[in-house]
C-alpha cells in the first residue's frame, strides 16, 4: 500500500524553502495601531545613545546625571506637550498602572478622611479594564460604584449622567475615546459636571496621544493616565498626570521616586523615548488629518464592496460635532460584517498578511464577544462579526486599498463557506 | 533545498496545512515534520475546557491535554518553528458533544469513550471546517495511524506503525470523503523516533511525558468528576446483587461509579473474587459475578459508521476497547445494528466502548456496544 509518506515526497520536490511572505515583517500591513505602534524613527535612532545612560537616575555620582536629565527633558518636553506643569507628572510602568494610580489612589485618599464623605464612583460602560476592573474591586471593598451607558451610535447618556453626580460622588472616570470603536467622549464638559458637586474627574486619555491634541488644562480633569507605546514609543512607561494640589497616595511603596508618588528605579530607556516622540507633536495636526483622509476612504471602500456591513456608530458623526471636538478618533474604524466569525476573519487577514484585531488585544483568545461592543447594545452576534481597523501616522492609502481588496474577497469566500455548511447541514 | 534563483521561478503555490497541536510531542513533531517537507503550516490549539473554573491544577495539567501550560507548549512550538498559530475556542462544543454524553453514559449503565466524540466533533468536524475557512488543502494531526489506498484503490486509514500506539480505534467515525485532505505525519514512526525528531530540532516538548487518562478529569476520577457535575437526584442509590441468584450484597451510591469487569472498590466480602458483570440503570442494580460470567461472544453494535466495504461472512478482527489486541469474529447486519459473532468468548465487553472493525491492518469503520450476549 502507498502510504502518506508517498504524497509527502511527491510535493517535497516542487517546493521552495522560502518562507511564506505573510511571515517576512517588511512585507506585513500593519492596521492595529490602537493595540500598540511600531517605535517611532527617532526612538529606534536614539535608542543606543540612551543606552550608555545606563546609571541611576538617583544615584549622587556622575553616572547618576546623565539619565537623570534624560529623565528631566522628556518629562518637560511631555509637560509642554500635554500642557501642565512637569512635577504635575507621575511616570508609571503604562497605561494601566495609571489608570489604577488614579482610581485606587483616589478611593484611599478619600477612605483616609474621618468620615468619608465620598464613596461614589462614575464611569462609563465601555472602559477599559483597568478602569472597569479596578473599580470592580474597590466596590467589593465597599466602594458604590455605577457606570454611565453608552448607546449603539457611542454616545454617553449625559442625562443619566447629570442624574448620578452627587455630593457623594468621588471620582468620575471617563476615557477620551473608546479604544474599540474610537468614539470621543465629551471630558470637558463632563469634567465641569463633575467638579460641580465637588467630585474630581479622572480621564483615561491612552487612546488620546497621536491620534488627537491633547490638552489636561483645556479638558479641566484631575487626573489624566497615558501610555508610551500607544505613542510611538516604548513598551513599559506611562505616567498619569495629576494636577497640582491633589495628593494621592502612592500605590507601590518604596525609595522616594517620582515624589514620593511611585517607587522603583525609573524606566530611563522608554521614558526617553516618550519625550523624544513628543518632538514629532508639530506634525501630529499633519498627521491627524492625513489618517483621517484614509478613514474615510477606507470606510467608504468598505461599504461599497462588501454588502451587509455596517460601521460602529458611524451615524453619530454630526451629533457631536458642536461640541468642537473629534466625534470618533481619526484613525479607528469597527465594522459589523454579517455573517462572517471575526476570529476566523482575522486568521486568515493576518496569513494573508494583515494585522488587525476584532476588539481589544488584551482580550485575545478570549471566545466572549466584545464587552464594549455588547455594552453598546450590539448583539452577541453583532459583536462576534465584528472587526476592529486602527491606522497609524504611516499607513498609507495603497495600504488601505490593498487591505480593502483582500478584506472583499476573504468575506465573499467565508460567507460563500458558511452557506455550504448551512447546505450540508440541512440536507 | 531549492536555491535562491531556482526559486523565484516555481510558480507552484505551496500546499496549505492547518496542523492541530494538543502541546504534547506528537503534534509537536508532526507540525514540525510538515515545515521540514516545505507545506504552508498553520498551527492551531482546540481550547475546549475553562481551567479556571474547574480543578485541573498546574501539577496535575502537565502532560494532559486540556491544561493552558499546554495551549503555551503548543504556542512556543509553533513559534520556534515560525508558523502562525490560533488559539480556537470549542469549549461550548466540547462540554455539548463531549462532557454531557460522557455523564450520560455513565448515568445509563455504560463506559463511554469521550475522545471519539472529541475527534468526531472537534478534530474531524470544527477542524475541517476551519481548515476549509482558511483555505488549507490539507488537515494534519499527531495521531499514531496512517493515510493509504485501499486494494479496492479508495482512500484508507491503516494502523500506524508503532502498534503499541496506534490510535486508528479513535478514528472509526470519520467521514471516508475527508479521508484525502488527512495527514498524519507521524503515523509511519515509533514513538521512540518521534521523541528523538523533538530533541534534535530542540522542541522543548521532546521529554513531556505522555498524556494518560482524559484530559479533562483529574486525580479526583470519573466518579467525583460526574458527582460534581449534575444535579444529585440523578445519582440514584441501589442494591449491589450477586450474579445470576439474586442475593443482595450490598448498597451502592451510584451505578456511574461502575464499569464492566472492575473488581476494586466494592468493598464487599465474598469467597470469590468479584467483578461487576452486569449494570441495570433502569433499577439502578450493579450485578457481580465471578470471571466467567465475564465472558461473552456476541455483541450488538449500534450506530455504524463504514469507511469501506465488506464480504458477507468475511473474518475480520475486531478490537472492543483500546488496549485490547482484536479478536476474530463475522459481522452480520440485522435492521440498523449489526451483530458481531466472535470467534471465542470476550472478556468484559462493555456497553458504551466501541468495537471498532479491521481488516489486516486497514481500519473498516466500526460502532457503538449497545448490549452482549453470554453465552
Amino acid at each position: 500500500m502507498p502510504t502518506s509518506e508517498d504524497k509527502n515526497e511527491k510535493i517535497l520536490g516542487l517546493l521552495s524553502s522560502e518562507p511564506q511572505p505573510y511571515l517576512s515583517p517588511n512585507k506585513r500591513v500593519y492596521l492595529d495601531h490602537n493595540a500598540t505602534t511600531p517605535p517611532d524613527s527617532s526612538v529606534r535612532e536614539n535608542i543606543l545613545a540612551w543606552l550608555e545612560q545606563w546609571g541611576n537616575p538617583s544615584s549622587i555620582h556622575w553616572q547618576g546625571r546623565g539619565p537623570k536629565s534624560l529623565m528631566r527633558d522628556s518629562r518637560k518636553k511631555i509637560a509642554q506637550g500635554i500642557n501642565c506643569n512637569p512635577l504635575e507628572l507621575v511616570f508609571t510602568s503604562g497605561g494601566s498602572e495609571a489608570n489604577n494610580l488614579a482610581l485606587k489612589g483616589v478611593y484611599l485618599h478619600h477612605q483616609e478622611q474621618s468620615p468619608c464623605l465620598r464613596n461614589h464612583y462614575l464611569f462609563s460602560a465601555v472602559e477599559h479594564p483597568s478602569v472597569k476592573k479596578t473599580l470592580e474591586q474597590l466596590a467589593q471593598r465597599g466602594a458604590q460604584v455605577e457606570s454611565i451607558p453608552v448607546n449603539r451610535q457611542g454616545q454617553i447618556d449625559l442625562d443619566f449622567y447629570a442624574k448620578k453626580l452627587t455630593e457623594k460622588t468621588a471620582l468620575v472616570s471617563i476615557m477620551y475615546a473608546n479604544n474599540e470603536t474610537g468614539h470621543i467622549f465629551p471630558i470637558a464638559k463632563m469634567a465641569k459636571m463633575a467638579h460641580k458637586v465637588g467630585a474630581l474627574f479622572h480621564c483615561d486619555g491612552v487612546q488620546a496621544l497621536g491620534k488627537a491634541l491633547v490638552d489636561v488644562r483645556n479638558w479641566q480633569v484631575d487626573l489624566a493616565s497615558f501610555s508610551g507605546h500607544k505613542f510611538y514609543a516604548l513598551k513599559g512607561c506611562g505616567m498619569l498626570y495629576v494636577r497640582q494640589g491633589l495628593n494621592i497616595p502612592s500605590l507601590i511603596s518604596g525609595g522616594g521616586q517620582e515624589r514620593y508618588r511611585r517607587a522603583g528605579t525609573e524606566n530611563v530607556l522608554a521614558i526617553a523615548s516618550l519625550g523624544e516622540v513628543f518632538n514629532k507633536l508639530k506634525d501630529l495636526p499633519g498627521a491627524i488629518a492625513r489618517m483621517e483622509e484614509l478613514r474615510r476612504h477606507l470606510e467608504s471602500q468598505m461599504l461599497q464592496s462588501i454588502p451587509d456591513i455596517e460601521i460602529t456608530g458611524k451615524a453619530a458623526n454630526s451629533k457631536l460635532g458642536d461640541e468642537n471636538i473629534l466625534p470618533r478618533l481619526p484613525n479607528t474604524t469597527s465594522a459589523i460584517i454579517r455573517g462572517v466569525d471575526g476570529e476566523t476573519l482575522l486568521m486568515n487577514l493576518d496569513i494573508s498578511g494583515f494585522s488587525v484585531s476584532t476588539g481589544a488585544a488584551c482580550s485575545s483568545g478570549n471566545p466572549e464577544p466584545s464587552p464594549v461592543l455588547l455594552a453598546m447594545g450590539l448583539t452577541r452576534q453583532e459583536a462576534q462579526n465584528s472587526l476592529r481597523v486602527s491606522l497609524g501616522w504611516s499607513t498609507t492609502r495603497e495600504q488601505i486599498d490593498h487591505f480593502v481588496e483582500v478584506l472583499t474577497n476573504v468575506v465573499q469566500r467565508l460567507r460563500a463557506c458558511s452557506n455550504m455548511l448551512r447546505q450540508n447541514e440541512s440536507e | 533545498m531549492l536555491s535562491e534563483s531556482k526559486t523565484s521561478t516555481t510558480t507552484a503555490k505551496k500546499p496549505r496545512v492547518l496542523v492541530a497541536m494538543s502541546g504534547g510531542v506528537d503534534s509537536a513533531v508532526a507540525a514540525a515534520l510538515l515545515v521540514e517537507q516545505g507545506y504552508d503550516v498553520i498551527g492551531v490549539t482546540m481550547q475546549v475546557w475553562d481551567y479556571s473554573s474547574n480543578s485541573c491544577d498546574i501539577q496535575e495539567g502537565n502532560g494532559t491535554c486540556c491544561s493552558s501550560i499546554d495551549v503555551d507548549d503548543a504556542r512556543a512550538v509553533a513559534d520556534k518553528l515560525n508558523i502562525p498559530f490560533y488559539v480556537i475556542n470549542c469549549e461550548a462544543k466540547f462540554q455539548a458533544y463531549v462532557i454531557d454524553d460522557f455523564i450520560s453514559s455513565y448515568l445509563e449503565g455504560r463506559t463511554p469513550i469521550p475522545c471519539v466524540n472529541c475527534n468526531t466533533y472537534l478534530k474531524f468536524d470544527h477542524l475541517i471546517q476551519k481548515m476549509q475557512e482558511l483555505e488549507c488543502d490539507y488537515l494534519a494531526t499527531g495521531h499514531y495511524a496512517q493515510v493509504t489506498t485501499s486494494p479496492t484503490g479508495r482512500p484508507a486509514i491503516q494502523t500506524s506503525k508503532d502498534d503499541g500506539k496506534d490510535q486508528t480505534y479513535f478514528l472509526f467515525t470519520l467521514n471516508p470523503k475527508i479521508i484525502p485532505q488527512l495527514l498524519f505525519p507521524i503515523g509511519n514512526m515509533e514513538k521512540s523516533q518521534v521523541r528523538k525528531i523533538a530533541e534534535s530540532k530542540g522542541l522543548d516538548v521532546a521529554k513531556k511525558k505522555d498524556s494518560t487518562g482524559l484530559c479533562f478529569i483529574g486525580k479526583e476520577g470519573h466518579a467525583q468528576f460526574i458527582s460534581k457535575h449534575v444535579a444529585p437526584e440523578l445519582l440514584n442509590p441501589g442494591e449491589v446483587k450477586l450474579y445470576p441468584s439474586g442475593e443482595v450484597l450490598g448498597t451502592h451510591q451510584g451505578i456511574h461509579q461502575f464499569t464492566y469487569g472492575q473488581r476494586k472498590g466494592m468493598g464487599i466480602a465474598h469467597n470469590e473474587p468479584l467483578y461487576v458483570v452486569k449494570l441495570d440503570p433502569r433499577n439502578h442494580v450493579v450485578w457481580l459475578g465471578e470471571e466467567k460470567h465475564l465472558f461473552a461472544q456476541k455483541l450488538v453494535l449500534k450506530n455504524p459508521n463504514w469507511l469501506d466495504e465488506m464480504i458477507s461472512g468475511e473474518p475480520l478482527r475486531i478490537k472492543i476497547r483500546y488496549h485490547h489486541r482484536g479478536a476474530q469474529a463475522i459481522l452480520k447486519p440485522v435492521g440498523d445494528r449489526w451483530h458481531v459473532y466472535f470467534d471465542e468468548p470476550q472478556r468484559a465487553i462493555t456497553p458504551g466502548q466501541a468495537a471498532v472493525v479491521y481488516r489486516s491492518s486497514q481500519l473498516l469503520g466500526g460502532g457503538w456496544i449497545e448490549s452482549l450476549e453470554k453465552k
